[in-house]
């Protein structure tokens, strides 16, 4: 068990490091010098060298990498190009709309998805099974973007239940969330498919144990069958949260965008827009680091919730 | 119906109607018609006209084959380029076919959409830039599948029998290993590009993939949203085409694994 973590904590370093390698050359593949960029067309070449230098890509991309490294380190995630301000600032600014927003719709594909999967798949056939399948295929395959659209159309526009975009007032909690709650379904939806699908595959396999058999033999209740079919088969379903959970962070782009909601996926828009390189840089590595460590997460949770995958 | 055969119908229905666009309506897909604005569904425009007076079925139509084309595409180029590049680096083994893998982990373990996102901003938008990205993007996958099946196939009897009557081992793999895994990558395969679909229209709608005026389903979205009150159908119909065609390319997978899939 000792030895199983230690290899686990260095796959997860390893891993970390070999994403964040990708990171950084990915941004400096980005098109455009970020200096043409910020100097506009204009500025002569003297002013764009001086520029370069102090953005510190005069140096050899190896210097720029153990740089980067060292920033990381300390924390620090450099200045945007269009306002000069610190890009952990603006993190720390917009996350917390993008957080909201991703915890209330991972909450509610939870709820939804296990509730539905969990019902569904101990009465195979059934009236909820058979209204799961419908919701399944149907969350599946409709664009979120586009599912937004009707929700808006039905209960922003024609209902007036909700506000048509945006966040309504700053710092009315309340009125906030209530803001939140359309993007949050239409976030939640292929997510809960998802998730009612893979449980309802785990309760079926578990349905066939012996152990059910022996617990029906004896005279047990559905509640009682499915106390055990649940504890033995949601385990199972965790490398999937995790997945749907990590990829929230930045899952909630193109949601942001239909919704109006100046969040951190609106952010890497803006900034993948004007090219500013360095708020397209700090929201990428905060979005990895948050997935691949709510991924390892996962698996360490897995390991401790199911004895049987101990051995390997 | 079986989901196979439900599957099967609705894609012939989506490609057929995308593909004979012509016959189905006389209208231009792009031109404006600054008369007929905003106009309700009526016989002559079964899902009315946009903010710009153009047909809506027709704009749905036209931008199916850029997208169903940018889909198939990248599912193609993922499948392609991970299952052989799988294939090939289990038959070579030792360090070739460790760093491969970890390199593909490493892809791997980035979030799917913004990995897509950040290739399409890199190559700059366009429909066959798209189609890298997603590619890309969808490779580690299909190495990983074909890597896993690969190994499995070549400890298994029949694979001792052939090395033992002198079948090499390249020949083991191409002719023996491959042809016995190849359904369920197909399975994977249409499951995919139900998926690439679906990016492909986000990244459209984002206006970061297909650019205007080349109608694809994201870039239409896109375009409806900012007239989503006054014209509800511009953004009805074409979103209506986009979720039939990957409803039936996501019951196409599931049908496939019901008869194809071994595991199953």
């Amino acid at each position: 068990m000792g030895r199983y973590l230690l290899t686990q904590a260095l796959s997860f370093v390893i891993t970390l490091w070999a994403v964040l390698t990708l990171v950084f050359v990915a941004v400096r593949a980005l098109p455009g010098d970020a200096a043409t960029v910020l100097g506009g067309l204009d500025t002569s070449t003297a002013q764009v060298g001086a520029l370069r230098r102090s953005l510190g890509l005069e140096r050899s991309l190896a210097r720029q990498y153990v740089a980067y490294w060292g920033e990381l380190a300390q924390g620090n995630l450099g200045l945007s190009l269009r306002d000069q301000r610190p890009v952990t600032r603006i993190l720390l600014e917009r996350l917390p709309v993008t957080a909201s927003l991703a915890g209330l719709a991972f909450v509610t594909s939870l709820m939804l998805g296990v509730g539905l999967g969990l019902m569904a798949g101990l009465r195979p056939g059934g009236t909820v099974d058979r209204f799961s399948l419908l919701l399944t295929t149907v969350g599946l395959a409709l664009p979120e973007f586009w599912f937004g659209f009707l929700l808006i159309l039905l209960f922003a526009v024609r209902l007036r239940w909700f506000p048509v975009v945006g966040l309504p007032t700053q710092g009315a909690v309340l009125n906030d969330l209530w803001a939140l709650v359309l993007p949050a379904f239409t976030l939640a939806l292929p997510r809960a498919a998802q998730i009612a699908r893979l449980t309802r595959a785990r309760v079926l396999d578990e349905l066939h144990a012996d152990y059910v058999r022996t617990a029906r033999g004896k005279g047990a209740m559905v509640a009682g069958v499915a106390r055990h079919v649940a504890a033995n088969a949601l385990p199972g379903i965790l490398p999937l949260l995790a997945l749907e959970l990590g990829g929230l962070l930045t899952g909630t782009i193109v949601v942001e965008q239909v919704f109006g909601l100046p969040g951190l996926g609106l952010a890497i828009l803006d900034a993948i827009g004007a090219r500013d390189y360095p708020v397209v840089q700090g929201i990428t590595i905060l979005a990895v680091t948050i997935y691949v460590s709510v991924n390892w997460l996962a698996d360490l949770t897995q390991l401790l919730a199911d004895p049987r995958l101990r051995v390997a | 119906m079986s989901r196979l055969g439900a599957g099967s119908v609705l894609a012939v229905l989506v490609v057929a109607s995308v593909a004979l666009a012509p016959l189905l309506t006389p209208y231009d897909p792009i031109a404006p018609n600054y008369r007929n604005l905003y106009a309700l569904p009526s016989l002559a425009h079964p899902l009315g006209t946009d903010g710009l007076g153009r047909d809506v079925l027709a704009r749905s139509l036209a931008g199916g084959r850029v997208s169903l084309g940018v889909a198939i595409s990248a599912t193609l180029l993922a499948s392609l380029l991970g299952a052989s590049l799988g294939t090939v680096a289990t038959g070579i083994g030792g360090a070739a076919d460790t760093v491969l893998a970890r390199l593909f982990d490493a892809v791997l373990a980035f979030p799917g959409f913004l990995l897509v996102l950040l290739v399409v901003t890199i190559l700059g938008g366009g429909a066959l830039q798209t189609v890298l990205a997603m590619g890309v993007a969808g490779a580690p996958l299909y190495f990983r599948l074909a890597r896993a099946y690969t190994r499995a196939e070549l400890t298994t009897d029949y694979a001792l029998a052939g090395t033992a009557l002198g079948a090499t081992r390249r020949r083991l793999l191409w002719r023996h290993a491959l042809p016995n895994f190849v359904g369920s990558l197909w399975v994977q395969a249409a499951s995919t590009a139900a998926s690439f679909l679906l990016i492909e229209a986000s990244l459209s709608y984002l206006g970061l993939g297909v650019p205007l005026p080349t109608p694809s389903w994201g870039n239409v979205l896109q375009d409806a949203r900012s007239y989503l009150t006054q014209q509800p159908w511009a953004a009805v119909g074409p979103g209506l085409f986009l979720a039939a065609a990957s409803l039936a390319f996501q019951f196409l997978s599931d049908g496939l694994r019901d008869r194809l899939d071994r595991r199953a």
